[in-house]
């Protein structure tokens, strides 16, 4: 490796001849409700008969890495749980980046990384091909506390309606 | 009038605390509390599976630390199993735990524990981040960060099967080996490593101790303790993260005991505090008593600022010279001032990048003979790595189908959960006092005093923040809200 100053795509950089749309199932696949992004995700692939515009994929990061993965698609769906504690159980929302407050401004709010908005206006900054636009559609949740592989019957029964929101988001 | 001010940083993205501070009438420092939610169900989710499933398990407890489990349950398994893995095995493994190392090491010292210094603890709590730091101090080094991390993934790939949550370690070894054109390109990424680690110590060496105002706030007494220190060690005494025994010293430096890991609930017991689901580690030959310094406490410290006091030396030599040079700046050993604990952890994150160059480059690296097959009836075992926050234990019971019974584990973060509770204290009743309005900057160093300690509350969980990220709020004693602070724009 050349000692230079890298950009960060070079850094981090894209894998060639990937497609231009990921969806990201984000979570933990352990822990109860908090692993429905990974269920839908699975499910949108199913649907989506992994066209070669569309790539998904299912990961249990957060912050730069999560960034490091989103790097050279033009547009990134996120699919997560989330905890408002005002929506109803299963509530399904979509929401863009800008929707959510950052919080990894209160720097303790991030045990040991930057936040993912402050990880894209890094990448951003240093004139990485960051995405043109991000979507999050959020499932709300409440049991995201307790090991388990099972997701509780009302995040469950949600999980058609978050993939068909993932589906109407990619227009297919 | 009594006040309350909760610091209460809600997020799931790694996990979340909360800091409660409650004042007196006089507006001084009554109690502080740090309370760490505790996930549940663990051990009861692990029972009744083969052990081997342990390692891909556990590397989904922790969304910030994936490795350090993988590798202890690794451990853990192969002792269960009663199996030694052959030599090619063990140097694969702590060479993937090598490069996990510089990677998580820059990302503290560059995303979080850094801009408190490069930025300055006054900044506007916006610009306290890795964004930050790439405007004040240029944008290349945003890339050498990324490249780091990249480099660091991208060994975790070859050897472990796949990015941050390696699935090749199993008992008696590992899955796969590596062939010599992947050990040249570990290699070359390690060179690059080293020089990364020696350009953050230069960083460190200009911006954090050619400021007087810094090094008098690291000597300072706010953030001191004189607590005892934990630490593995290899048969030289020198820090080693992936195996050796466990060495603790005193407040005064001297060895207090020495064991290996399958001794650990020898030396370790655990106070349970009414207000915190999570318990306490404390030594148990010294005693729990209560959340106090000196060599009549039991408490005691597990981070890098704990290796470098518990070890003679490091390993490697251009780790050696900066270990060196780091006690002989701050006045011998131990060291008890927990923000050193930034510049220890750039120590550490030499030694790690050499000792990636040193297996990369070891003669065996490459042999095909990296697994042992376990023919011995399954036990009992225990395994301990080097977290970066701090050691880290597996212990697992199995029956004669190597089927889990039992399951107990004592992580990084929790070694520290005491002292991390007094540093919070210590910095809260030194900053915060009757006529003192409790600003962004106070409230920034009293959370100065547990990020040393970077810590991670064992959560791999993502759910989206729904509440903002840090409120603080002012209660009279009648509970209503006299003022808000809100930490973020």
């Amino acid at each position: 490796m050349k000692d230079k100053a890298l950009t960060v795509e070079e850094a981090a950089g894209p894998a060639t001849g990937q497609a231009d749309v990921l969806v990201i199932g984000l979570g933990n696949p352990i822990l109860g409700d908090d692993g429905v992004g990974w269920r839908v995700a699975q499910e949108v692939d199913a649907r989506t008969g992994r066209a070669d515009r569309v790539e998904v994929d299912c990961v249990s990061v957060g912050g730069l890495s999560l960034m490091e993965r989103m790097l050279g698609y033009s547009r990134v769906i996120l699919v997560d749980s989330i905890q408002t504690g005002i929506s109803p159980e299963g509530a399904v929302c979509a929401l863009s980046l800008e929707d959510l407050r950052n919080p990894g401004l209160g720097h303790s709010a991030s045990a040991h990384d930057a936040s993912l908005i402050t990880a894209l206006q890094t990448a951003k900054a240093m004139g990485a091909a960051v995405p043109l636009r991000v979507d999050i559609v959020a499932i709300e949740a409440r049991s995201c506390h307790e090991f388990s592989e099972e997701l509780s019957p009302r995040i469950a029964a949600a999980v058609p309606l978050a993939a068909r929101t993932v589906l109407d988001l990619l227009g297919t | 009038m009594a006040q309350r001010i909760t610091i209460d940083p809600i997020t799931r993205l790694e996990g979340h605390g909360k800091i409660e501070i409650f004042l007196d009438e006089r507006g001084d420092v009554a109690n502080t509390y740090f309370q760490i939610p505790e996930l549940r169900g663990f051990e009861q989710f692990c029972l009744g599976r083969p052990v081997e499933e342990m390692p891909l398990l556990t590397n989904r407890i922790c969304g910030v630390c994936p490795e350090a489990h993988h590798m202890a349950a690794a451990k853990a398994a192969d002792a269960v199993y009663h199996i030694d893995p052959p030599p090619t095995a063990k140097k694969l493994r702590e060479l993937l735990y090598s490069a996990f190392y510089v990677t998580d090491h820059a990302t503290h010292f560059y995303a979080l524990g850094g801009p408190d210094f490069i930025m300055g603890p006054d900044a506007p709590v916006a610009e306290r981040n890795i964004l930050g730091v790439i405007h004040k101090v240029g944008l290349e080094i945003g890339g050498k960060v990324i490249q780091a991390r990249k480099a660091g993934h991208t060994v975790v790939e070859i050897i472990g099967g796949r990015k941050v949550h390696p699935c090749t370690s199993i008992p008696g070894g590992l899955t796969k080996g590596i062939t010599e054109e992947q050990r040249k390109e570990i290699e070359d990424m390690g060179h690059w490593a080293v020089e990364f680690a020696q350009f953050s110590l230069k960083l460190f060496n200009e911006i954090v101790l050619g400021n007087k105002a810094y090094v008098d706030l690291i000597l300072g007494d706010i953030y001191t303790h004189r607590t005892y220190y934990m630490g593995l060690v290899d048969s030289q005494n020198m820090v080693n993260f992936y195996d050796g025994q466990v060495r603790v010293v005193d407040p005064n430096g001297k060895e207090f005991a020495k064991y290996a890991p399958g001794e650990y609930a020898e030396h370790i017991a655990e106070h349970v505090e009414p207000w915190t689901y999570l318990k306490f580690p404390y030594l148990k030959k010294v005693g729990w008593k209560g959340f106090v310094d000196g060599a009549e406490s039991g408490v005691y410290c597990a981070t890098p600022l704990s290796r470098l006091n518990t070890a003679d030396g490091m390993a490697t030599p251009r780790a050696q010279e900066e270990y060196e040079r780091y006690f002989s700046t701050l006045g011998g050993k131990p060291v008890h001032q927990r923000l050193a604990t930034h510049w220890a952890r750039l120590v550490e994150l030499l030694y790690a990048a050499e000792r990636w160059v040193e297996l990369a480059t070891d003669p065996e690296i490459t042999s095909p003979n990296f697994h042992a097959i376990p023919t011995a009836k399954p036990t009992e075992g225990v395994g301990v790595v080097e977290a970066p926050r701090g050691t880290l234990t597996h212990h697992y019971t199995t029956d004669e189908r190597g089927v889990l019974t039992k399951v107990n584990l004592i992580v990084g973060t929790t070694n520290n959960y005491a002292p991390i509770s007094m540093s919070i204290n210590k910095a809260a009743s030194s900053f915060i006092k009757h006529g003192v309005v409790v600003s962004e900057g106070i409230l920034n160093r009293v959370e100065m005093a547990f990020r040393a300690y970077d810590p991670c509350f064992g959560c791999a969980t993502h759910s989206l923040p729904g509440k903002m990220p840090l409120e603080i709020t002012i209660r009279a004693a009648d509970g209503h809200a006299v003022k808000v602070l809100k930490q973020y724009c």
